[in-house]
């Protein structure tokens, strides 16, 4: 009796604890934090730069380091702290690139300065038409001051752009870009280039939208910044169709926000940042839209919500209307790049490019030795091309993006620069299923950087799990959850099956074919080449 | 005992603490998060999405398609179906019909049930046995026919296919098949030689029970677009000549119309089209024509026997190896909206065709309450409440009928949810003193959820109804009392 009774109140006891350890608690704790507003889900990210701009490379990046001070351990986390931090605290996140001379940057701080200068008057200019032309015309033209900031955190990432990636590893200006694209006022909004260049024409019959068609916008910060805005239209849950070709499947902006975190736990740094923002369609959209155009796209619904479409595919009745709830529409925001006039880059077709047609076959879907043929070819016969193509199709792999064409290079790194992973809206579609096809450069040439190999390697193992790094990464996204579980263990299961692919390709040529060394192992003074070195 | 006593209150306490501190921490949040405007913020990957930002994702028609089983017996078909199931909180006996939309309504949201053919003495039948529905029509003349019996047999088409293409039949000169007794006739053209001056088919008529058979089962010999329509439509030929509208399965019956659709954006639904007849039957107005479903094989049904190059060229085979096809039109007819069957079957319904209009021309008469179709433009009669005064002006709603008719109207599609009228069709050979034929209901039956009360404005204005439609529609009639009155 008594001992049942001593048992009885072990296990209440024992349950209390753990529901109070593993529920309660950690709701408390993220109960302190006070939240900026009602609807804002994220911490109060009040990011201190780092005063002391020592010379010495920060042992702990900066990235997962500030955010975490600030957010609270949560339960899937062990003891020993964040998976995320330790991984980029593992020596092979702390390689050291080399010195760069001024060549290997893409822009040089005078000529940014003079561009950025050249666009604060010409707005000036812009601004005085406008008034003129809303006061004739009576709209209500929200008129917004825009402030000349030479520590534009978007100047100091494109400033940081190199031949080896778009921003390092532990840039506190990154961060500050993705906290200002999340919060920053909107002073303007404007059709994309590539939709402006097709001057409103509309061929409903093309079965390929070229990409001027999407629904995309181009948003203007108070401190000139620019993003690219694409907005939900898909739920989380939702899987592409599976009578869906690629090139007729949504844009997601859950995909955008995952790739740039896919692409820095990666280590690759080719995506330019991105964050989720929830943006006011009628106050930040609408009423600083300059173009007569965009604004004719705008409508109230028969629910009384403020939708916009894009012209093209409303006219040709593929596609309705986004709209907000009432005004509310979540979207991705990603940073534009340098602009063309200043850092021209030049898209090239992708060799293992797919045919775009329902019934078409590529060369590559047929010949299993295609990849001799590219090897001969200028610019693949030489360099490090090759290899950035294998670690791009592993990339998408791994998000399931079938769409990649074209890929992008900037001209003043000629054919040793890095390769730019633009536009993976089209990413994270189906969770269900792996599309092996996407791995055929590397199944097919049957080469890997040693650099991405060891990542890869790494990320499988169970410390640095990738899902469990991307969960974590994705929880300072404003729009958590960005990515359903399924998308999560996806993740790991797409990984095991590169491992597999690499391994058979070992098993068949060897470590020598298969691995090629691109970096040198840290050492204490690093003058040695890195990357890209075998070429010279 | 002191000890049981003690240990009693010790697990009392452990409980107390234990739930009070879930209410200060989980669920207190959570009551105060509901407050706020439908804002919530999933807290782990694993809780639901946030859902109330994004009602706007476009309706997902690919979704799997639940192919019913259609019994050859095309009365036994989705809405007539429902009608037996009587419902165990209600007195049986003669019910009205109005009610009987509601529980019709439901069960077209869900696919699938098994069902029980109507047995003798069902809800419908004793319906029909109701004297209301025992009414008779005046005595027809031969002004009141459509077509004269004995002339009209020169008007059966000739055996050609051509008459798909063209839609217009030429009077040539007809090659006897046969004996030509009206008994001999195909269905369809009994069904057109019984059309008069007061309604599309007479009450118990066993020629559309066997038109609807002939449409869910006979032999498509070809297929055609149907031009000039904004939603993609098949012209349907079949083995006897006679010809059906069909529309392909756009929509699951589970999905809604999404409220940010204006009404000229919205799908049609094949089911709608198929409910709307059964409907009007209920009702007894009988102005729709016939309508069954029918399960089609994309491949030996339409792709291998239309000519149509353009209907042709849009075949494909998706990624998931199913047979897709999405044709030419204004609206919805792309790649994005393909139609694509499992792997190659497809629902969709068959509209018995309406006599060519060569031989009895049809006019069309455009809605006094037609709305705008303009996303921010507003009707006439949307501001100005006396609109209806100016209507029982103008001919033809000056005298006669037909002001009576469009309020008939008015309440079918109310019931349905259609706000698409924005034309009706009468026969030119009845004059201005005829019955209103309710063409295209592909529009109704969008949202379960939502009663369109603008639908029904022109009742509203007029407050004018039929005695005989009154007494069918009693409830609904209540309704409209309450509404005019507020």
């Amino acid at each position: 009796m008594r001992r049942d009774r001593f048992l009885l109140a072990a296990a209440l006891a024992a349950l209390f604890s753990a529901d109070f350890y593993f529920i309660l608690l950690p709701k408390l704790q993220r109960r302190g934090h006070p939240e900026r507003d009602i609807c804002s889900c994220s911490p109060n990210s009040n990011l201190s730069l780092p005063t002391l701009e020592t010379l010495a490379t920060p042992q702990l990046s900066n990235w997962s380091h500030a955010p975490l001070l600030v957010y609270p351990s949560t339960p899937e986390l062990d003891e020993r702290g964040s998976k995320m931090q330790r991984l980029f605290s593992h020596p092979l996140y702390n390689i050291q690139t080399p010195e760069l001379n001024p060549e290997e940057r893409l822009l040089q701080v005078e000529q940014l300065i003079e561009y950025y200068k050249r666009k604060v008057s010409h707005w000036e200019r812009r601004k005085k038409l406008h008034e003129e032309a809303a006061s004739l015309a009576n709209i209500s033209f929200m008129e917004q001051k825009m402030t000349y900031d030479p520590d534009a955190s978007w100047l100091k990432f494109h400033l940081g752009i190199n031949r080896y990636a778009l921003y390092s590893r532990d840039d506190p200006a990154i961060l500050q870009l993705l906290s200002d694209m999340k919060n920053m006022t909107i002073v303007s909004a404007d059709y994309t280039q590539d939709e402006k260049a097709l001057k409103g024409a509309c061929d409903c019959t093309q079965v390929v939208k070229p990409s001027g068609h999407h629904l995309k916008l181009a948003l203007k910060m108070l401190n000139f910044g620019k993003a690219m805005f694409k907005p939900m239209r898909q739920q989380r849950d939702e899987e592409t169709p599976e009578d869906f070709f690629y090139f007729v499947d949504f844009q997601r902006h859950n995909a955008e926000i995952a790739a740039f975190h896919l692409d820095r736990i990666l280590d690759f740094r080719r995506v330019p940042p991105v964050a989720g923002r929830r943006v006011n369609v009628t106050g930040e959209v609408l009423q600083v839209a300059h173009s007569e155009d965009l604004r004719a796209v705008f409508f109230t619904s028969p629910a009384n919500n403020t939708c916009f479409f894009s012209k093209c595919l409303y006219v040709c009745k593929t596609e309705y209307a986004v709209c907000g709830s009432p005004d509310l529409l979540e979207g991705s925001l990603s940073a534009y790049l340098p602009g063309l006039t200043v850092a021209p880059r030049i898209s090239i077709p992708n060799p293992w490019k797919r045919s775009y047609t329902f019934s078409g076959r590529e060369q590559w879907e047929l010949n299993p030795f295609y990849c001799d043929s590219v090897k001969q070819a200028y610019p693949y016969n030489s360099g490090n091309r090759l290899l950035n193509i294998i670690d791009m199709s592993i990339f998408d792999f791994l998000i399931g993006n079938m769409d990649r064409h074209h890929y992008e290079i900037f001209t003043k790194f000629g054919d040793e620069g890095l390769l730019l992973h633009l536009d993976n809206a089209r990413g994270f579609g189906k969770h269900s299923h792996d599309e092996m096809s996407i791995l055929a450069p590397l199944s097919q040439c049957c080469m890997i950087k040693q650099s991405t190999l060891l990542r890869l390697q790494l990320l499988a193992r169970s410390e640095f799990r990738l899902s469990d790094v991307m969960r974590e990464s994705l929880e300072l996204d404003v729009l958590r959850p960005v990515l359903t579980e399924p998308h999560f263990l996806a993740l790991d299961r797409r990984l095991q099956k590169v491992l597999r692919v690499v391994q058979r390709c070992i098993r068949r040529l060897g470590q020598n074919e298969v691995i090629t060394k691109d970096f040198i192992k840290p050492t204490v003074t690093p003058q040695t080449a890195t990357e890209g070195k075998k070429s010279r | 005992m002191i000890l049981l006593r003690k240990f009693r209150v010790l697990i009392l306490m452990v409980f107390l603490v234990a739930c009070s501190m879930h209410i200060m921490i989980d669920l207190l949040p959570k009551l105060e998060r509901q407050g706020t405007a439908g804002c919530s913020c999933a807290h782990t990957p694993s809780e639901e999405p946030v859902r109330s930002w994004a009602k706007q994702s476009w309706p997902n028609k690919h979704t799997l398609r639940i192919l019913q089983d259609f019994s050859s017996e095309p009365s036994s078909n989705a809405s007539s179906r429902s009608l037996d199931r009587i419902p165990a909180d209600r007195a049986p006996g003669p019910q009205l019909p109005g009610q009987r939309v509601d529980r019709k309504r439901a069960f077209i949201q869900e696919a699938g049930v098994a069902h029980r053919r109507p047995a003798k003495g069902s809800r419908l039948s004793a319906l029909f046995e109701h004297p209301f529905y025992r009414r008779s029509l005046p005595p027809l003349t031969d002004e009141d026919t459509l077509f004269n019996v004995n002339t009209d047999i020169r008007f059966d088409p000739k055996a050609a296919e051509d008459q798909a293409w063209t839609g217009e039949g030429t009077d040539d000169e007809f090659s006897p098949t046969g004996e030509l007794t009206p008994e001999s006739y195909p269905n369809w053209l009994r069904f057109h030689i019984g059309i008069n001056r007061y309604e599309l088919y007479s009450r118990h008529n066993p020629v559309i029970d066997a038109l609807l058979k002939d449409l869910a089962t006979q032999k498509i010999t070809s297929v055609a677009m149907k031009s000039g329509g904004t939603q993609l439509k098949l012209i349907m030929t079949f083995q006897n000549y006679g010809q059906a509208l069909f529309k392909p399965m756009k929509q699951t019956r589970q999905q809604e119309t999404p409220p940010d659709f204006f009404y000229f954006s919205d799908f049609e639904r094949h089911n709608a089209e198929i409910a709307a007849f059964h409907l009007d039957k209920i009702l007894d107005f009988r102005r729709v024509p016939p309508v069954a479903g029918r399960l089609v094989n994309m491949t030996k049904e339409i792709r291998d026997v239309t000519r149509d190059k353009k209907l042709w060229r849009t075949f494909f085979i998706s990624p998931a190896n199913n047979v897709c096809f999405y044709g030419e039109c204004s609206y919805y007819c792309s790649t994005e909206h393909a139609l694509c069957g499992k792997p190659d079957q497809i629902e969709g319904s068959l509209a018995a065709f309406l006599p060519d209009l060569a031989l009895a021309k049809r006019k069309t008469w455009r809605n006094p309450w037609r709305r705008s179709y303009h996303k921010r433009k507003k009707a006439e009669w949307e501001v100005d409440p006396d609109y209806c005064e100016e209507v029982k002006q103008t001919p033809p709603y000056d005298s006669g009928t037909r002001l009576l008719d469009v309020m008939d109207m008015t309440i079918f599609d109310f019931l349905m949810g259609n706000m698409d009228r924005h034309h009706y069709e009468t026969f030119e050979k009845f004059g201005n003193e005829t019955f209103i034929i309710h063409l295209d209901n592909g529009r109704g039956f969008g949202k379960h959820s939502h009663d369109e009360m603008s639908i029904l404005v022109p009742l509203v204005q007029c407050c004018r109804v039929f005695s005989t439609t009154d007494v069918r529609t009693a409830p609904i009639d209540s309704d409209i009392q309450t509404e005019a009155a507020a």
